[in-house]
């Protein structure tokens, strides 16, 4: 096995969908000017990349016509690297990832620009054109349950009072707003300008939430529910990339070394409890790697939905005092296509930071699947 | 002159109204207030545009219009006044602080431009005192009643030097773009509205006071038999805030001549002092005369008892006065209860002061008629109410009451203020002589229309069609509350039967058109409910499908037609719009297609029509989804658009619509319109129809089950939204690889109505909306 790194991590400030900052920047150059940045923070020499591998949820629109190419061109690649875009959903970009790893596996080339992007102000959740297949909506309805009806039917499973939802949900912003704060997140975001000016911080982090702020919103999804928009990622406009590599290149080429992959997995699930995908999926990955969840020093897991993130932590016996160092996505905001490569880059990260040797990356999927990788420390 | 940009000093309630109707009308306009003493300086004027956007009824008719208000304040931004063409000043009732305004904006503003305040009660000799020659000549007063969106009156008064250019100028602006009635006043204190009005209001509270009536019994008989607005007296006051009545009664007081009649008529109340004193200011506070009492998790109508004070729950008039009386005023009057006592007092009182009052305040009565109906929304003017009573009966009354006969029902001697000779409306002067009342170019009412031909080119119980002149005939909805029925089908079917094709004959347009407050708000429930209780299914089926092919017919006719609707366009009443060449519509028409709230669908072509404009609207994403979803989001929630600007963005409208701000000008506006189509029309082509079919359904299934969990969708509602879904989708055949025609939908639309109407979800429906005028949530 060739010894797969991430050696370099940017992404955009996340912003409010609809309402926040980025609403008037087209999701192509969105993701171009984070994968500029990323080829100019880590000196690499864009002539050597093989592929640009560009996760997103709903390609059309703005971001359709394998957006991968179209940003490739925007960032000035060279036009000799290759562009594909790939759909796991919220997956996405970690997918985009994996392939990464496992073309360079096969010998199928050394560098891979790997990224995400949404914006879920500009091309809705669901896309402009949903067209389900009504003949499978009526033999199999799970096959198209909604987002907020999977989190609820996770809460009622696992019985997740809805306290405990929020109790998550003010951790999540009280330790992104303190990253923010004492300036931690900083050096992964890419300023983005826009109409307005530029943007250099996250717009979705709200400091001081509260557990009585929480508790006076009502149910989002079912009338008689616990899951509130306080207790959902918000929709969000956002991208972020990384750099995928062998550590033999990075190293002769002097790039900044991250962390390097140990191993990955994807798995299926009921698609109506698809918020606890990342439990087979972590599960495969640890056996791949040799590891138990207690080996793991630090974890960065998607909070598509509080109910969904508590439940996989009782499921995987993770101790919550080794997730989403910085806040998670009930904070920062969850685009789909570009978390992936957000907290599998964020993790890299911060086994670097803190010192540590083993990380987690996993999520949740839509219709039923996780994803996760294990990062290792070099 | 033109007036191409505005300003507005003063963002309270009435100047930042008054700025949000400029951009209403599409002109830009400036709004100025003072600093604010912290933060951002403009932060005043601000503040009132982001107010406005939030206030229901909204003061914009799109929230797009905010943009045309360019915000500022009075010390750093006076520089934008410099290319205005009419700054408006609403500020505080100070004449020193205005005429301290009026010298810092002087030296600003460019020359010719006109500068107006928006007094209500100081007079313009006052306002100009001191001031420039220049500015004189520049300066009038603008009147215009809250909300300025809403309330049609615009009085006027220009000064001695005041440029009758100017004072044209603001006139015809007023009047077409702003589409107000506009009213010329003379400088005298109140004007020529809340002079009558202050009285009005002063004597029916001392009159239901004194004679024992409660709020309730005091409203009943100011509404329907005298024509005012059914938030009567009491609930006006409410509206206006009862605390403001002091102050108005002060400035009045304090300028009116002395032997007005107002000082014999104005008193202190003490249960009102009371209430004022308590904070019952009316809606604003914690409630006026009515209120609702929430205590206990409830809501309680409750109304004051008018000797205690005391708020008790709120109870339904019943004066044998009011009922036996019904329309008839002079009935009413003769009526010996407290109500017919208190109609007597308080028309005598309020009716003689009117006609005491020309020609001090407006030199006709028809100004003054006018301005009552537009400025307090009384159905009828003063002298107009006296001619139902009968000049002579009047003066007897006068007498009776104790009051001075005025010298003009002196003069009228018996004779009615307002006669009809030769066809034309005629009013009395002064001078004891009848002179024709002259409406102003452009303006066609269908009113003088009918009055001049005497009978209609043809009628029936439901409709009437009038010859409006040049080869247009009008189509009138006559019915009750305009509602379709077979009748008004049998008629577009004669119209179209005289217009024939529109060339040979001598009618060569239609306009559908008429005078209510409401053009039609869809189909006789009743009639339904009657076909519906006694299972008359064919019928009803060939109700719909006559309806189907009266409306197609109209569209394919040979002639233009123009529907020019003013007021509430619904559901069938929607339809008819769909289906016309052009709609010439006034601002305030307020349409939608609203079956789902019977538990029907629009069944008369509305759900082809709105998938038909859904599909060719350029500013949408592409592919088979978007008008699907679209015309499924605006049925199924009943979207009824506030303005006609609205109706444009929902589609209801196309593009190429027009609006007219002034309703008088709508009748006119429509017939160019029509006679400028006339000229080269050819009917449109039909429509035919790319639907995805079952994979439509499934998506529209899939969002509606999701709004049923989260408790936003009823049982019923569920029935309703599968049965559009199917229509919109193109029904289980449909494939996007193979086109509908416009009969395949118009077949779906008849399907899904004839299951719907036999659900039992959809009788209660009607059944409820019948009874309590209310949807049903079931």
């Amino acid at each position: 096995m060739k010894s797969v790194v991430i050696a370099g991590y940017a992404r955009s400030p996340f912003a409010f969908a609809h309402k926040g900052e980025l609403t008037k920047v087209r999701p192509d150059d969105l993701l171009a000017r984070v994968i500029a940045a990323l080829v100019e923070r880590t000196g690499l020499n864009p002539k050597d990349v093989e592929d640009v591998v560009v996760g997103c949820s709903f390609p059309e629109g703005e971001q359709g016509l394998n957006v991968a190419r179209t940003v490739s061109f925007l960032a000035k690649l060279p036009l000799t690297a290759a562009a594909t875009t790939v759909n796991r959903y919220c997956g996405s970009s970690m997918q985009a990832i994996h392939q990464a790893a496992g073309a360079i596996q096969m010998g199928a080339g050394e560098v891979f620009v790997c990224g995400g992007v949404e914006s879920m102000t500009r091309v809705p959740i669901m896309g402009f054109n949903p067209m389900p297949n009504p003949a499978l909506k009526d033999a199999y309805p799970e096959a198209y349950c909604s987002m907020g009806v999977t989190a609820e039917n996770v809460a009622r499973k696992y019985g997740i009072a809805r306290a405990d939802q929020e109790a998550l949900a003010v951790t999540s912003h009280a330790k992104a707003a303190e990253a923010q704060s004492t300036g931690r997140l900083s050096d992964e975001i890419v300023g983005i300008q826009t109409p307005a000016g530029l943007v250099e911080r996250d717009g979705c982090i709200r400091p001081g939430t509260t557990v009585e702020g929480l508790s006076g919103l009502k149910p989002a999804f079912t009338a008689d529910g616990s899951v509130t928009a306080g207790t959902s990622s918000p929709l969000t406009d956002g991208a972020s990339a990384v750099l995928v590599t062998t550590e033999e290149y990075a190293r002769a080429n002097g790039l900044p070394i991250l962390a390097k992959i140990r191993s990955i997995a994807v798995a299926g699930c009921e698609p109506e409890l698809m918020g606890l995908g990342p439990v087979p999926a972590t599960r495969k990955a640890l056996a791949r790697a040799g590891l138990s969840i207690n080996d793991i020093d630090l974890i960065e897991i998607n909070e598509a939905f509080s109910s969904q993130a508590i439940a996989c932590m009782r499921d995987l016996d993770i101790d919550p005092a080794t997730i989403n160092l910085d806040g998670g996505a009930l904070a920062l905001g969850h685009p789909l296509g570009a978390t992936g490569a957000r907290i599998t880059g964020k993790a890299a990260a911060l086994l670097k930071r803190e010192g540590k040797q083993f990380a987690l990356a996993t999520q949740c999927i839509g219709g039923g699947q996780g994803i996760a990788t294990i990062l290792e420390a070099v | 002159m033109k007036i191409e940009r505005a300003a507005v000093i003063g963002a309270g309630v009435m100047g930042a109204g008054i700025a949000a109707h400029f951009a209403n009308a599409g002109i830009p306009v400036v709004l100025l207030d003072i600093p604010a003493k912290e933060g951002d300086r403009s932060a005043i004027a601000k503040g009132a545009v982001a107010k406005m956007l939030k206030t229901d009824p909204a003061p914009f008719m799109h929230p797009r219009n905010a943009k045309l208000i360019t915000t500022g304040n009075l010390e750093d931004d006076l520089n934008l006044l410099a290319d205005v063409d009419w700054i408006v000043e609403a500020i505080i009732e100070n004449p020193a602080i205005k005429a301290d305004l009026y010298r810092r904006i002087d030296p600003v503003r460019k020359e010719g431009s006109v500068v107006s305040s928006n007094t209500s009660t100081i007079p313009l000799g006052v306002l100009t005192e001191g001031q420039s020659d220049r500015f004189k000549q520049d300066f009038l007063i603008t009147h215009f009643f809250n909300p300025p969106r809403y309330m049609r009156l615009l009085e006027i008064v220009g000064g001695p030097q005041t440029r009758a250019d100017a004072l044209a100028a603001i006139a015809d602006v007023g009047d077409r773009r702003l589409g107000k009635g506009v009213v010329h006043c003379k400088d005298t204190p109140g004007f020529i509205a809340n002079r009558i009005g202050v009285l009005w209001i002063q004597a029916a509270v001392n009159a239901a006071i004194d004679l024992g009536l409660t709020v309730e019994e005091a409203d009943a008989v100011g509404g329907r038999p005298m024509g005012i607005p059914k938030t009567g007296i009491f609930g006006l006051m409410d509206l206006v805030g009862l605390d403001l009545m002091p102050h108005i009664a002060k400035s009045m007081l304090a300028t009116l001549p002395a032997n007005d009649a107002y000082r014999g008529v104005m008193r202190e109340h003490a249960v009102i002092t009371r209430m004022i004193a308590e904070g019952y200011t009316g809606r604003k506070g914690k409630g006026g005369f009515y209120r609702i009492n929430k205590a206990g998790g409830g809501k309680v109508k409750e109304s004051v008892n008018l000797r205690t004070g005391d708020y008790a729950p709120s109870e339904k008039a019943r004066l044998e006065s009011v009922s036996s009386a019904g329309r008839d005023l002079r009935k009413l009057c003769e009526h010996p209860d407290k109500g017919g006592q208190f109609a007597r007092r308080v028309l005598a009182q309020t009716l003689a002061y009117a006609a005491s009052l020309v020609p001090e305040i407006a030199d006709s009565i028809v100004a003054v008629d006018e301005g009552m109906r537009l400025g307090y929304a009384w159905k009828q003017g003063p002298f107009e109410l006296i001619d139902r009573l009968g000049t002579g009966w009047f003066a007897e009354l006068c007498k009776a009451e104790g009051i001075p006969v005025p010298a003009l029902v002196e003069t009228a001697a018996g004779r009615p203020f307002y006669r009809v000779e030769g066809g034309k409306l005629q009013h009395l002067t002064t001078a004891g002589v009848y002179d024709t009342v002259v409406r102003p170019d452009g303006v066609l009412l269908l009113a003088d229309v009918k009055r001049a031909a005497g009978k209609p080119v043809w009628k029936n119980a439901s409709a009437s069609l009038w010859d409006i002149g040049d080869g247009v005939l009008c189509f009138e909805f006559t019915s009750k509350m305009n509602a379709l029925d077979g009748d008004i089908m049998a008629a577009y079917g004669k119209a179209m039967k005289l217009i024939g094709d529109g060339k040979s004959g001598a009618w060569k347009a239609l306009v559908i058109h008429n005078e209510s407050d409401n053009f039609s708000v869809g189909a006789n429930l009743g009639l339904a409910l009657f076909a519906l209780n006694i299972g008359l299914w064919p019928q009803i089926e060939e109700m719909v499908e006559a309806g189907q092919r009266t409306y197609r017919a109209l569209r394919y006719a040979p002639f233009p037609v123009v529907a020019a609707p003013s007021g509430m366009a619904l559901g069938g009443g929607c339809e008819i719009l769909l289906h016309s060449d052009h709609v010439q519509a006034h601002a305030e028409t307020y349409v939608g297609l609203v079956e789902v709230g019977v538990g029907l669908i629009p069944a008369w072509g509305g759900c082809t029509e709105m998938l038909a404009r859904h599909a060719k609207n350029p500013k949408a994403p592409r592919g088979p989804m978007p008008p699907v979803a679209k015309a499924f989001e605006i049925i199924s929630t009943a979207t009824v658009a506030k303005s006609a600007a609205e109706a444009k963005e929902l589609l209801y409208f196309r593009a190429t619509d027009g609006i007219t701000m002034n309703r008088d000008r709508l009748l006119a506006d429509a017939k160019a319109k029509a006679l400028q189509l006339a000229e080269t029309y050819t009917p449109p082509e039909k429509d035919s129809f790319v639907l995805p079919g079952p994979t439509a359904r499934a998506a529209l299934e899939l969002a509606v089950e999701g709004f049923a969990l989260q408790g936003k969708v009823t049982t019923h509602d569920k029935v309703v939204c599968a049965a559009l879904a199917e229509i919109l989708s193109g029904g289980p055949d449909a494939d996007a690889s193979k086109p509908l025609g416009e009969d395949e939908l118009l077949e779906l639309e008849r399907k899904a109505f004839m299951d719907l109407v036999r659900t039992n979800g959809t009788i209660d429906r009607v059944e409820h909306m019948l009874t309590t005028g209310k949807p049903l949530r079931n």
